[in-house]
């Protein structure tokens, strides 16, 4: 294998000629922005009552949801807990661990990187199959079978690994407090990942908004170095791996996989058909493994303890735990982890502690781009098929509960403004549709058979995750409060 | 195979096969908006939606592959009311107006089909582009379907168009510059042909209303060979489009096939015969004038004898018409003084690859673009002067094969180019000497091939062992390193493709700059196998076939020498062959000056505008008792010299066939009537055979007769019929009419038996060097927007996207002469002189001159001297030593 500092620089593949411009600068919002006095515009934030005046650009989610409704940037952490059997994911940062390789050595850290490298490459992805780990980025796709892919992917040269630390679904901010405070399980994670896969290079995708998780990621990242853990012949075992960080600029379609792999390449961060898939032609055309932060944060408790333990915990489909994170309308807002199969009401009545004040109207789960979940099938567990069957979901473990005081019509239109806003353009229904049906949900009068066709073709005719979570999110808003929406039709 | 079941119909469709391709093919029609098939899939528009049984979402059927089992619903309920919903989303914002002025467009079909209804809810300001001459941008009328953007980059590769902003705010916008003539857009008008719009237009589409007929036909420019639909109105060409299912332009053109056809109905094309008495023209009717032809020729055969007369064949012609031209002057005038223009360009190819391989033609195909992996590109500038194969080789190198490119200038593709290897003009020998050495000297070549396939290695091998990189450098001007590259990157490559233009060819040198080329292609065994070989891009549209029919002095139709073909063509003919050696076109010149030609007949070839060194040219020309011109327009030739005017028609206006560089056989057909009483060149050839008394040997009703006889004469091309060649030409060798055509030559052997034989070319340096009294040397070429001698293109909006010549200097020459832009400067050769505009250009080094010779009022070959290729005579167009005085 050769060292990093021979290797090549990795060749653009056809089609890559152009060189990108303002045209591409222009696709994003966020392109200088600073943060610093930006109020928020997010769900989160809209339902605790801020997001309603217009100004430009928009932002969308800062990751403080606890502390909703969020205006400019803060250190503070959320409360922190960890209610499954083993703490796994938010383990660390609930003792408050300071995010510094020595506190994460001293908390256990690191000791499946040593395991993983006495062993071959097909033991670690072994042990992910097993685990029967799911991504947590939204899709929940299998990821020990996603590693395998990527590991039997033939390729010219090299393969590489991406981090989706884009967490754009207003209400989450699970990845946001794991970089900040936790980052070297990340960076574990993502080498661990390398040496199964057999990549040298990696990016964290972090978004714009996130500024001081990228102060702490540098901070780890130079750490990790110095202590041979990155770079040339980690831990003296002749492999080489490194990782470099990429800020976004404002886009929330960049969390999807390839959309951010085009962003990441300079282009324009359209979602793309798949096939091909990353696992086969991701960044730069070469085969890509690209996970969700929680997820490669996950690995290293999975390399270290074995597949089964980790499948030992969960639910049905569902093993292990997930890593929550309650809005500020809760009593006690912040980030719990917990495991699959929990009852929704456990975690808005027991964790959450209930509403800090009034009558719950509903729960969003995973983003806006899910189904809302009205009080009384507040009993179904948390877990990917169970949501799924009433039009939610698990997404990245955002939990945004709303009270009376948010009408359904109006919230579904701040779920539209943003989406409209966010769509990247390409394909018609969630282009113009998004735009159409905040219009629509913008006055008194709604004529209902164009809103049930918009939403239709938004959910079916949709290329990419975000036309067709709209059109969920509409749909369920219709089907689950439909009372209250009868006065608005035309 | 896969079975599926497509609205309920079971069939088997092999593997690979989209939704929408299977559904056409059931007839079954489904909406598209962002599909086109020259693209990658882009799913975008979403139009295509179908449902699939067991899927919870719709599947785009532009980009969905079928799977074994799949049961597919292309319009059910549900699929109907989401297309009619995007429909009426796409509506809201849509000019009505636009609709209303262009129906048919299809996504104003689409409009009308579902019922969705434009609401025009308030006009945004959108980017317009009313000043180009040939393209109306409005985009007001724009849905965002991307298929500008994507056309242009995958297909063109110009990367004009882009995206920007996001979401409902996308816009379309040309990159870096306020309008496509600022940017840089090549005028190919891709995006208009495939926007589903019409918010990029052609302008004439809009200002002289739709075609009403559409005829398939081949273009009559470059020897690309692309075929086109021709679209009219009304008897006049409206609209040019390309054909989708053309093998060789597979729905492309470039400016000139697409929008270059004004000069059809042009104000000033010469309709009408017309014959000098003492100075002054007089209009005469046919019969008069081929009376007056007949005459007088058979007057100078019978006082001069037939040798004293010389045909011109064309490469504007058919292959019907120059087989008659050469068949008019062995038949009916008894002399092999017959010759075309491929004199001045490709003989010395015809010649060196027939010397060595057998076969005087490009060894392979076009659809060998896509399968080599390395490509070598020696004195052609293809994005300009074969503009479809040129984006073909763009889009490879895009895809990543390899690109070396040999030429004097940073032509476009150098900018794509692996290694470039900026040569000095006139030293290619030496240089292609260079490459055969090193690939020789580091062992790079070919054991099997040599071995099997070619002789005389030895001798080569010690003959090249002195032409070190190092000796070459210094004589062409590049880095030794630089040629080493090159030699590596040609030889070490699967499968290598050499294309070569007129920068090889036209050289004192340039028949044994072919047979170099040649070399390296045999060192290297890239022949005789896919993406590989040795190929000619021919200049005009039919300047293979003008040669192949057998307008050359020593040649039959087919190639074939005199000596050999006798018997063959005698029984066919019913006549005999004359025996005398022919003079080709720069030897008629030479008789012409010595007072022995006393008639030329030129078809379609303004010889006094376009052979060089044009004062002793004219001189000559001027002695000719009986000049005959037959052409669309009153040409340089007639007006200076001529003594009979017979006005020609254009390939637009009859039926035929040509030969592209490929060797494939393509149909021409009329589109238009002929203009005023202009005839085709076949009927008027006839006529005059006639009146000379030979009417049983020219008695034909319509081209395809004339291609009976053709396959009687051409064993190659025997089992080449109109029938076959409906929709797709054919590549000849095809001597039956149950052979498939032949992409590939010597695949096994070659025609002068097994092996070819490497030869030991002498590099020989041109006399033209720049000294201190002609301090430049001056290359001379074609620009993208005119062709040859303008003769068409400069009567159309060409004109406006480049109206003249220029003289093209490196800019830091300009400089150091303080030499601005547009300034007229006069240049001297040793032969003569010429007024033209400079113009700074970083495509040059230092010291080195380009210019174009379209413009009758520079006519360039004032300045291009009298040396020849030593095999053939094709002249030194491509350099000469000059100085330049400010005026
Ligand atoms: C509109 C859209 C936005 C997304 N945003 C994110 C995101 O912010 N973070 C993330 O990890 N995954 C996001 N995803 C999911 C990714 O496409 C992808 O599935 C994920 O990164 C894969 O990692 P995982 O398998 O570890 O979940 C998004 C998907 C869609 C359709
Ligand atoms: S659904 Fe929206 S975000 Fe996704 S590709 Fe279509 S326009 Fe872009
Ligand atoms: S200009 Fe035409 S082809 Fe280009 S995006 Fe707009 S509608 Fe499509
Ligand atoms: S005319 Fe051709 S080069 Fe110009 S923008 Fe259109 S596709 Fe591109
Ligand atoms: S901080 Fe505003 S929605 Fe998360």
């Amino acid at each position: 294998m050769n060292a990093l500092s021979e290797l090549p620089p990795v060749a653009r593949p056809p089609g890559h000629r152009h060189q990108p411009g303002k045209d591409v600068d222009s696709f994003y919002h966020l392109v200088g922005c600073d943060l610093r006095d930006r109020p928020c515009d997010g769900t989160a934030c809209f339902v605790a009552g801020g997001g309603r005046d217009a100004h430009q650009p928009r932002v969308y989610c800062l990751g403080r949801c606890f502390a909703a409704p969020a205006r400019g940037l803060d250190r503070a952490r959320p409360r922190i807990e960890v209610h499954s059997r083993e703490p796994i994911v938010l383990g660390r940062l609930a003792k408050g661990g300071d995010g510094s390789l020595a506190s994460y050595r001293s908390a256990g850290g690191g000791a499946a990187l040593e395991k993983a490298l006495a062993h071959e490459p097909g033991e670690v992805i072994g042990a992910v199959e097993a685990s029967g780990l799911r991504g947590r980025g939204g899709a929940a796709f299998p990821a020990g079978r996603k590693w395998a892919a990527v590991a039997a992917s033939a390729t010219p040269d090299e393969k590489f690994i991406v981090a989706n630390a884009d967490e754009g679904d207003p209400g989450a901010y699970v990845d946001r407090f794991i970089m900040e405070g936790d980052p070297h399980a990340l960076i574990e994670g993502m080498t661990l990942a390398a040496y199964a896969v057999g990549a040298r290079r990696g990016w964290i995708y972090l978004r714009h908004e996130y500024p001081f998780a990228k102060e702490a990621l540098d901070r780890a990242l130079a750490e990790a170095r110095a202590a041979g853990l990155l770079g040339d012949d980690i831990l003296g075992r002749g492999f080489h791996f490194d990782i470099e960080v990429f800020v976004g600029h404002g886009s929330y379609v960049c969390g999807e996989e390839t959309a951010l792999l085009r962003s990441l390449a300079g282009l324009r961060p359209e979602p793309t058909i798949r096939p091909p898939y990353a696992t086969e032609r991701g960044h730069l055309g070469r085969p890509t493994l690209i996970n969700n932060v929680e997820t490669l944060a996950t690995v290293p408790w999975i390399v270290e303890h074995g597949g089964g333990a980790y499948r030992a915990l969960g639910f049905a489909q569902s093993r292990g735990t997930k890593a929550l994170s309650l809005n500020s309308l809760f009593a006690r807002p912040g980030l719990y982890e917990v495991e699959f199969g929990m009852p929704v009401r456990q975690i808005v009545e027991e964790l959450g502690g209930g509403l800090r004040r009034g009558q719950l109207k509903g729960v969003i789960i995973g983003g806006p781009l899910a189904g809302i979940i009205p009080p009384h099938l507040l009993d179904t567990p948390l877990a990917f098929e169970e949501l799924r069957a009433i039009g939610a979901a698990v997404g990245h473990g955002g939990v945004i509960a709303f009270d009376e005081t948010t009408s359904i019509a109006a919230l579904v239109h701040h779920v539209l403004v943003f989406g409209s806003y966010e769509s990247c353009g390409k394909c018609t229904p969630c282009r113009l549709g998004s735009r159409r049906l905040e219009e629509i949900f913008a006055r008194p009068d709604m004529p209902s058979d164009e809103v049930r066709e918009l939403i239709a073709a938004l959910r079916c005719a949709s290329l990419c995750g975000h036309g067709t979570g709209l059109g969920e999110f509409a749909d369920s808003a219709l089907r689950y409060y439909g009372k209250e929406l009868e006065p608005c039709w035309k | 195979m896969l079975e599926v079941s497509i609205d309920g119909t079971r069939r088997r469709f092999p593997e690979g096969t989209t939704i929408l391709a299977a559904a056409r093919e059931l007839g079954i029609e489904i909406p598209t908006l962002c599909h086109d098939e020259r693209l990658v899939p882009n799913a975008a528009c979403r139009m295509c939606v179908v449902e699939v049984k067991g899927w919870s979402r719709f599947a785009t059927a532009c980009s969905t592959q079928l799977a074994d089992g799949m049961e597919i619903q292309t319009a059910s309920p549900a699929v109907e009311d989401a297309r009619r919903t995007m429909l009426r989303l796409l509506a809201a914002g849509y000019p009505a107006e636009a609709v209303a002025a262009a129906p048919e467009k299809p996504f104003h079909r689409l409009l009308r089909s579902y019922g969705a209804d434009t609401a025009n809810d308030g006009a945004r300001p959108c980017f317009t582009d009313t000043q180009h001459p040939y393209l109306r941008v409005d985009m007001a009328q724009c849905i965002a379907c991307t298929r500008c953007i994507r056309i242009c980059d995958e297909v063109q590769g110009q990367f004009v168009w882009r995206a920007w902003g996001r979401g409902p705010e996308t816009r379309v916008l040309p990159h870096g510059a306020a309008s496509l003539a600022e940017s840089e857009c090549v005028s190919c008008g891709a995006c208009a042909d495939t926007c589903p719009t019409g918010a990029i237009e052609d302008r004439s589409v809009i200002e002289r209303g739709a075609p009403e007929t559409w005829t398939r036909t081949t273009c009559p420019y470059c020897g690309t060979g692309c075929e086109m639909l021709v679209g009219t109105r009304r008897d006049r060409i409206v609209q040019v489009k390309p054909v989708l299912d053309a093998p060789v332009s597979k729905g492309h053109l470039c400016v000139k096939g697409r929008y270059a056809f004004d000069f059809v109905h042009a104000p000033d094309r010469a309709t009408e015969p017309m014959i000098r008495e003492s100075g002054t023209w007089r209009k005469v009717s046919w019969p008069e004038v081929v009376e007056f032809v007949a005459k007088r020729l058979a007057d100078i055969v019978a006082k001069h004898g037939a040798d004293s007369i010389g045909v011109l064949g064309s490469a504007r012609g058919t292959n019907e018409e120059n087989y008659l031209a050469q068949k008019f002057a062995r038949v009916v005038l008894g002399t092999n003084n017959v010759d075309c223009c491929a004199r001045v360009c490709h003989a010395p190819t015809a010649a060196g690859m027939k010397m060595t391989l057998g076969t005087g033609a490009a060894t392979n195909c076009f659809d060998d673009i896509e399968r080599a992996a390395t490509f070598l590109i020696c004195g052609s500038n293809p994005t300009e002067n074969h503009p479809i194969v040129g984006a073909r080789i763009k889009q490879a190198v895009l895809r990543g094969a390899k690109l070396i490119v040999i030429d004097p200038r940073e032509i476009e593709l150098a900018r794509y180019a692996d290694v470039h290897l900026q040569l000095r003009p006139g030293t290619n020998v030496a240089l292609l000497n260079a490459l055969a050495h090193v690939i020789i000297d580091e062992s790079l070549a070919d054991e099997t091939a040599l071995r099997e396939r070619v002789r005389d290695f030895d001798a080569f091998r010690e003959f090249v062992a002195a032409w070190t990189p190092e000796r070459a450098a210094a004589i062409c001007g590049v880095e030794a390193a630089k040629i080493r590259e090159a030699a590596r990157l040609y030889a070490q490559s699967d499968a290598a493709m050499c294309f070569h233009g007129l920068g090889t060819t036209e050289h004192v040198q340039g028949t044994e700059g072919v047979v170099c080329l040649v070399n390296l292609a045999l060192l290297t065994g890239n022949f005789g196998r896919p993406g590989t070989g040795v190929n000619p891009l021919r200049g005009q549209n039919n300047v293979q076939g003008a040669a192949h029919m057998g307008c050359e002095p020593g040649n039959l139709t087919g190639f074939v020498p005199i000596e050999q073909g006798k018997d063959v063509f005698e029984s066919v003919w019913q006549a005999p062959l004359p025996h005398s050696r022919g003079l080709n076109l720069m030897e008629m010149i030479d008789a012409a000056g010595e007072r022995k030609l006393k008639a030329l007949w030129a078809i379609g070839y303004d010889v006094s505008f376009t052979n060089p060194n044009a004062a002793v040219t004219k001189a000559a020309i001027e002695q000719v008792d009986l000049v005959i011109v037959q052409d669309l327009f009153f040409n340089e030739l007639a007006r200076e010299f001529g003594h009979v005017f017979l006005p020609a028609c254009s390939s637009f206006e009859k039926d035929g066939t040509f030969m592209n560089s490929e060797r494939r056989v393509q149909r021409v057909r009329r589109a238009v009537e002929p203009v005023g009483q202009s005839r085709a060149d076949w009927e008027i050839i006839c006529d005059v055979a006639k009146a000379m008394g030979h009417g049983a040997q020219f008695d034909f009703a319509s081209a395809e007769a004339i291609w009976e006889e053709v396959r009687r004469v051409w064993k190659a091309g025997a089992g080449i019929s109109y029938a076959r060649i409906e929709t797709h030409g054919l590549q000849w060798p095809c001597p039956r009419e149950d052979h498939p055509g032949t992409p590939i030559l010597h695949t096994e052997s070659f025609p002068i038996g097994k092996t070819a034989p490497l030869k030991c070319i002498e590099f020989h340096a041109t006399t033209e060097v720049a000294n201190e009294e002609f301090p430049f040397l001056l290359t001379t070429g074609r620009t993208l927007y005119q062709f040859n001698a303008g003769t068409m293109t400069m009567r159309t909006a060409n004109a406006q996207l480049r109206g003249t010549d220029t003289l093209d200097i490196a800019p830091a020459d300009a400089q150091r002469m303080a030499l601005r832009d547009g300034q007229r400067v006069r240049v001297r050769s040793r032969h003569g002189a010429a007024v033209l505009p400079v113009r700074a250009d970083s495509r040059l080094k230092q010291g080195e001159l380009f210019a174009t010779f379209h413009a009758t009022d520079v006519s360039l070959n004032q300045l291009t001297g009298p040396h020849r290729d030593t095999h053939v005579q094709t002249p030194e167009y491509k350099v000469v030593a000059v100085t330049l005085d400010k005026i």
